[in-house]
């Protein structure tokens, strides 16, 4: 089944299993407010085959813990339910719908002998329940980007098409979450931004401005290097999310092809077009098909304004990818789609390269091997900026990490503490394993150290996360 | 480890309850007050068995009205209020005993033979000599329900109104039928649907095979904790960790269990599931609101280690064998206390060989004592549990002031025998006299918690230390020493703050699941310290600009000039003696 991973202790017969999704589930209390019609309140269940009796009193539970939480204060109702076996996560994105997301706790599973079944040891505290409201809130953003407000949904087809939706959408999503690798990143849910010179950044900015003035049905543009972005014209929030689902989910689809190279089949790209390496990620793999389909995933942005619907349009050429955004009434053709090929493509491909050149030449004069070996992740809270050398690759299906769980939670706690005050803090502490965790916040910056000097003391330690911060934020002042 | 295994000859079963050290379990029936009151209600049990997990049926079984007109005639005439508490158990004992099969299975019977001559006895013993000696009792109102006095009560608030909500901390108390026992702010009627709910909530996880911990709002830690077959509740705005929540609820739960017994409590709801266990700790409210109230500005309990007054190590050995002289059969503990901080106690040997005194019991004590100016009256003699030593069993404990009127030095002997109280308050009397010779109060007076500037380290402003490595570890009551909070932590406000800030120190320091060695954390107020080493756990506060090399060092001479004073700071040789040269048959002998 789905929710177990199971990881063998060494040496030991012991089975650790780790956090997993038991239920997800999403309902409006005013659609079936009598009794009898509780069954009408739910818009989306996950798992599907839960009998209807359960739906309705777990349900029920989270209407209840809800309520109760509002004896206490009106405004701030329940946001998650600790029990022994799980985690139980609310969120009401908008006014009456609840997003519920159980997570069962991780456990240890510990075999008896005489063929009694085993026994079953849950571990309470290891969920962060930061982290895991974050996902969830991910959640509704990403179903938001590619269908629009549960709200709209409704009013234009009711429950039915909003529960359509719902399915559609999460029946796919749900897969994709990897509650066991969830971690601070979630939280911030930050934007990888690419190191660029003044120069380069020029090029791209009259780059976008060019493609933005020939192709006047382009509204919003999106550039990015490496995964990494260089320029968006969306909001901060909506560039949040898209950016999530590129670097996630769209990109990780289409680099293996990249990685299959020239004549495998699995490249799309025609041989005859030499002139640019570019290609759409989105719309028709290939623009000389006959049968080629030129339709785009829609997406949802403003949506607290101006609600404006959109076709994505992902291009790319080596590493550099470009997101041009069309409003949605507009049909696109094989016309447009043509025009739009021959004129970035070749454009794009030599900006691609000329990053890549300055990319290296940046490379050799810091150095790899002068830097430190420090693991760190930064984020700034004003312009979603994020920086992370403990990740190593992060992907819908994997996040590798470079450090034990049990630091990486330990950057969760420390984030939360920060979380409690709105003022400048530093917090050193001392792990059991003798890791030294640094945690700075400063003008909504932060940034997370993480020191494997065990011998080290505070004062050593401290040196050491000033020689970081003298090399890679310079130009940042951090409390002392 | 149990107190008497060493001369229970019968093992297991006996050992608990043996009556030589400690006290029967208190399941004696009085009958002048079982009968009417337990066979009216026993008749409604049925009518009340509702689900659990239906609130309105909870509702209606929380209905006040449906239980007040079968009250306990709470004796309205002065004489019989006394102490109602101790007049109440016999009660509840009576109840049970009407379950026939139950009762004869529970070992406290063992010696159940000659113990019928109940409590009552004792305590109406203990009334008529201070009224011979006129002392106190005046308007003979029990000393743990003299509501009069004291800060305003919390009982009537408007449970709907804002200021309700804005409590930092709620604490509930309910049964497992929904019924409310205690509430820390509201009267527990305009809440016993919100206790409904609240039970229902509980029974209905339970229903689903896993157990409610917590629900976390913005605003709001609620935790869960089931004992028995009570439900503890706290609603916290103080953002403390769940485990301290949930620990604040365990000593909520052990004081109600000092009054009444965990045994006799369990006993109660199995005889009857929808009993108001509110007639037994009527009047005690004030106790669990006085230990609530020191949950919130005490770090003693947090640390779970006991605050001892400074004194010079001759004084306190002198008071130690002053108290080491003053002994009688079945004395087990004899404890000095002034200013609400311990100066010496001294243990019977037997007891010491098996198991110690734990810190959080001597806490329950001194809020017993401290939640009720009535004591201060003349000599108590009341039963109670210590929950962490057996929470089966009573102790008596003899309370009395040294030093009428200011009542700062008190006295309290624990015996294990009830008929105890002649003997006990005549040790009274020689430590009295042996003080007096010594001019030991005045002495005592002069004692007071010390100024951190003492320590002579110019950035540090407070710290709670707490060593591991006094000699004898293992059998010693564990102890902190902090100084006085002075300002910048005058105000109640900032001394909330730092402590606030302390627990979330000690709360991460000592996470179950990821615990740590060393916190250092740089605020803008203040940078704080914490440190947890085999030997000992420190957590200091600094001015906020203090450089890590200056904490450092402020910190190492902090632990040098605790070195220099621990003989003052701490009990370094708990004293012992020995009153029961033949335990076994000590118990009897008072007869």
């Amino acid at each position: 089944m789905l929710m177990i991973s199971p990881r063998m202790a060494s040496g030991m017969q012991e089975k650790q299993y780790t956090p997993s999704l038991l239920s997800f589930f999403i309902y409006n209390p005013k659609f079936g407010p009598r009794e009898g019609e509780e069954e009408k309140k739910i818009l989306f269940y996950h798992p599907i085959e839960i009998e209807k009796n359960e739906k309705i009193r777990n349900v029920g539970l989270c209407e209840a813990i809800v309520q109760f939480t509002r004896t206490f204060c009106p405004t701030k109702p329940a946001k998650s339910l600790h029990t022994q076996k799980n985690r139980q996560f609310f969120h009401e994105p908008e006014e009456n719908f609840w997003m519920v997301m159980i997570v069962r706790n991780p456990m240890v599973e510990k075999p008896n002998k005489d063929g009694k079944p085993p026994t079953v040891e849950y571990q309470e505290e290891e969920i962060i329940d930061s982290v895991y409201g974050s996902v969830l809130q991910q959640c509704y953003s990403m179903y938001k980007l590619f269908n629009g407000t549960f709200s709209r949904a409704f009013e234009a087809g009711g429950v039915e098409l909003l529960t359509q939706k719902l399915e559609k959408f999460f029946y796919r999503y749900l897969q994709t979450l990897h509650l066991q690798s969830c971690d601070l990143l979630d939280v911030f849910g930050g934007i990888s931004f690419f190191p660029l010179d003044k120069m380069t950044y020029l090029k791209i900015q009259s780059f976008v401005n060019r493609v933005e003035e020939s192709l006047s049905l382009i509204k919003y543009t999106a550039f990015l290097y490496n995964d990494q972005l260089i320029w968006s014209g969306l909001e901060q929030e909506d560039m949040r999310i898209l950016y999530k689902y590129l670097t996630t989910s769209l990109f990780p689809r289409h680099t293996e092809p990249e990685l299959a190279g020239r004549d495998s089949p699995l490249r799309p790209e025609v041989a005859g077009n030499l002139l640019h390496y570019g290609r759409f990620l989105t719309g028709p793999a290939n623009l000389k098909d006959p049968d080629a389909k030129f339709r785009f995933p829609r997406i949802f942005v403003n949506t607290e304004d101006s609600y404006e619907e959109l076709h994505l349009i992902v291009y790319k050429a080596m590493s550099a990818a470009v997101c041009f955004m069309v409003n949605s009434a507009v049909d696109l053709s094989r016309e447009f789609c043509e025009q739009l090929d021959s004129m970035v493509g070749p454009h794009l491909t030599l900006l691609a390269s000329d990053i890549c050149e300055q990319y290296n030449v940046n490379r050799r004069i810091s150095g790899p091997e002068k830097e430190p070996q420090f693991k760190f992740i930064y984020f700034n809270h004003m312009n979603l900026a994020e920086k992370s050398t403990i990740h190593m690759r992060k992907t819908a299906s994997v996040s590798l990490t470079s450090v034990h769980p049990d630091l990486m939670k330990i950057l969760g706690d420390i984030n939360c503490d920060f979380a409690r005050v709105d003022e400048d803090e530093e917090i050193i502490v001392k792990a059991m394993t003798d890791y030294w965790v640094v945690g700075k916040k400063s003008d909504q910056r932060e940034l997370y150290v993480i020191l494997n000097q065990k011998n080290a003391n505070l004062i050593e330690v401290n040196e050491e996360v000033k020689r970081l911060c003298a090399t890679q934020f310079n130009n940042i002042f951090f409390l002392d | 480890m149990d107190p008497n295994s060493q001369q229970s000859g019968n093992m297991e079963e006996v050992k608990i309850f043996d009556p030589s050290i400690l006290p029967p379990c208190l399941d004696q029936i009085d009958l002048a007050y079982s009968d009417s009151d337990v066979l009216s209600e026993n008749h409604c049990v049925n009518e009340d068995h509702r689900m659990p997990s239906d609130p309105e049926g909870l509702l209606d079984s929380a209905d006040p009205t449906s239980e007040e007109s079968n009250q306990p005639q709470e004796p309205s005439s002065t004489d019989m209020q006394k102490l109602d508490i101790d007049d109440d158990r016999p009660l509840c004992a009576g109840g049970s005993e009407t379950d026939s099969g139950k009762a004869s299975e529970d070992s406290a019977l063992v010696d159940n033979g000659q113990d019928d001559s109940s409590e009552f006895v004792v305590t109406v013993l203990a009334r008529g000599k201070m009224e011979e000696q006129g002392m106190g009792m005046k308007g003979a109102s029990s000393p743990l329900c003299d509501t009069p006095l004291g800060p305003p009560s919390h009982r009537n608030e408007d449970v709907t109104a804002e200021s309700w909500r804005q409590h930092r901390k709620h604490v509930f108390v309910l049964s497992e039928a929904g019924k409310p026992i205690y509430s820390r702010y509201g009267s527990e009627e305009a809440l016993s649907s919100t206790m409904g709910v609240m039970m229902a909530l509980v029974s209905f996880v339970q229903s689903g095979d896993n157990i409610i911990r917590s629900v976390y709002s913005d605003e709001h830690t609620v935790v869960f904790m089931q004992r028995g077959p009570l439900v503890l509740v706290s609603v916290s705005s103080s953002r403390q960790s769940e485990q301290q929540l949930r620990n604040e609820l365990l000593y909520v739960y052990n004081q109600i269990v000092s009054m009444l017994t965990q045994a006799s409590i369990t006993r109660i709801f199995e005889h009857k599931k929808n009993y108001d266990l509110r007639r037994l700790l009527a009047g005690s409210e004030k106790i669990l609101d006085g230990l609530l109230d020191l949950v919130d500005s005490d770090p003693s309990l947090l640390l779970c280690a006991v605050h001892c007054l400074p004194l010079a190590s001759s004084l306190r050995d002198s008071l130690s064998q002053i108290l080491q002289k003053a002994i009688t059969p079945n004395l087990v503990f004899s404890i000095l206390i002034a200013k609400n901080q311990l100066l010496t106690i001294v243990q019977e040997k037997m007891v010491i060989d098996d198991a110690r005194l734990e810190p959080a019991d001597l806490h329950l004590l001194l809020n017993l004592i401290g939640a009720s100016s009535a004591f201060q009256a003349g000599e108590i003699w009341t039963p109670i549990c210590l929950p962490s030593f057996n929470p089966d069993c009573y102790f008596y404990a003899y309370i009395s002031y040294l030093d009428p009127p200011e009542c700062t030095v008190c006295l309290v002997l624990l015996s294990t025998d009830k008929e105890a109280f002649y003997s006990v308050a005549e040790c009274k009397r020689k430590i009295e006299e042996a003080m007096q010779a010594q001019n030991a109060l005045n002495a005592i007076s002069k004692a007071h918690s010390y100024s951190v500037s003492q320590v002579g380290v110019s950035d540090l402003r407070h710290f709670m230390y707490k060593p591991f490595d006094v000699p004898d570890n293992h059998r010693q009551l564990t102890q902190f020493t902090s100084p006085e909070m002075e300002a910048p932590y005058g105000s109640e406000e900032e001394q909330t703050r730092l402590l606030d800030l302390y627990r979330d120190m000690h709360s991460r320091i000592h996470s179950t699941s990821r615990p740590l060695k060393l916190i250092y954390h740089v605020a803008e107020r203040e940078t704080l310290l914490a440190w947890v080493t085999s030997k000992f756990e420190l957590y200091t506060c600094f001015s906020p600009l203090v450089t890590k090399t200056c904490a450092i060092n402020a910190i190492t001479k902090l632990l040098r000039w605790i070195k220099k004073e621990e003989d003052r700071l701490f009990i370094r040789y708990p004293p012992k003696y020995s009153t029961t040269p033949n335990p076994s048959k000590s118990s009897r002998d008072g007869h």
